[in-house]
């Protein structure tokens, strides 16, 4: 099944031909957001904020065709 | 009384000419509302500066900056209250002396100071709104735990490179610890790498003043139970339900 990933801010550089760090990747059914950023060498760290279909969402939830996946690394400035 | 003369011509509906440009936006009672009001700015750098200038000229009566730092030459990109001749001076000190400057009608408290575990209560107790202007994680975690607990209404934001994050939280909302649920590995984020550019803190610091003046004069609707994630590199704006 396939999924839409949309990376933010320094994310974008796990897929530098992706134009505005938007992508569609094949996943297994049952796969969960942790499998998702394993398919895509992201480290769980780097990702502060995840959100699937515009809700924040966590690590272990089980992704469904057609999700839009946002993954954004903590901004912390001030 | 803090801006007697300005609530008094209020009181007989005249608008005070320093706060002509607001009426048409938040009106008499919506001036009136602000100039009542008590609002503590954590945090006096980047977001912090602009925040407080900002209300200054909206003319929020009472204004406490919170703020043990001073200013640093790497300040002088962003930060609208460091100048080449305020250099090490402390910055919540620099702000209300740049308040006083402004607006006599604004009382003014700097509180040369970080918040912490001991002073958090203290400070912000009798506060109507508390914006968040920090620049670690476990500085806003504290923060999140103090207004929560005296039931003060939380603007926060953050920013790093092109991208920036704000919302608001009002008391007895979950969406300030949804967002803290996972903590950071570390307690600074990927500012680390970016830095802060000068457009970066004024955006997020301007939307913080706007949720301040929703909030206070009860206009519009904040952005609540959801964060505003921006990404100007892109001209991404995103909104991330966090209920």
């Amino acid at each position: 099944m396939l999924v839409e990933i949309r990376l933010y801010a320094t994310l974008r550089r796990h897929a530098p031909t992706a134009a505005l760090g938007v992508l569609s990747i094949e996943v297994q059914e049952g796969s969960t957001v942790a499998d998702v950023l394993g398919i895509m060498n992201i480290e769980l760290a780097e990702v502060h904020i995840i959100m699937i279909n515009g809700v924040s969402s966590s690590l272990d939830i089980v992704v469904h065709n057609g999700d839009r996946l946002g993954f954004f690394p903590a901004v912390g400035g001030g | 009384m803090v801006g007697e003369s300005s609530l008094e011509l209020l009181a007989n509906g005249q608008t005070p000419e320093r706060y002509l440009r607001n009426i048409g936006t938040i009106g008499l009672a919506g001036q009136e509302r602000l100039l009542k009001s008590r609002v503590a700015v954590v945090g006096a750098g980047g977001l912090g500066g602009l925040v407080v200038e900002l209300l200054a000229r909206m003319g929020v009566g009472y204004l406490k900056v919170i703020d043990g730092d001073v200013f640093a030459l790497h300040n002088l990109n962003r930060q609208v209250l460091s100048t080449e001749q305020n250099m090490e001076r402390n910055k919540a000190q620099i702000a209300a002396q740049r308040v006083k400057s402004i607006n006599s009608d604004v009382q003014v408290e700097p509180v040369a100071e970080m918040l912490d575990e001991s002073n958090g209560e203290r400070l912000l107790k009798g506060m109507d709104v508390v914006v968040d202007a920090l620049d670690t994680f476990s500085s806003r975690m504290l923060l999140g735990r103090v207004t929560a607990e005296l039931k003060i209404p939380l603007v926060h934001a953050a920013i790093a490179g092109f991208a920036g994050q704000v919302m608001t939280v009002m008391p007895g909302d979950k969406s300030f610890d949804n967002l803290f649920r996972s903590k950071p590995p570390a307690n600074r984020g990927i500012e680390t790498t970016l830095g802060n550019p000068a457009g970066t803190p004024a955006l997020a610091a301007s939307l913080e003043v706007q949720e301040v003046v929703k909030i206070l004069t009860g206009t519009g609707e904040p952005i609540r139970n959801k964060l505003l994630y921006f990404d100007t590199q892109y001209n991404l704006f995103e909104f991330v339900k966090l209920e």
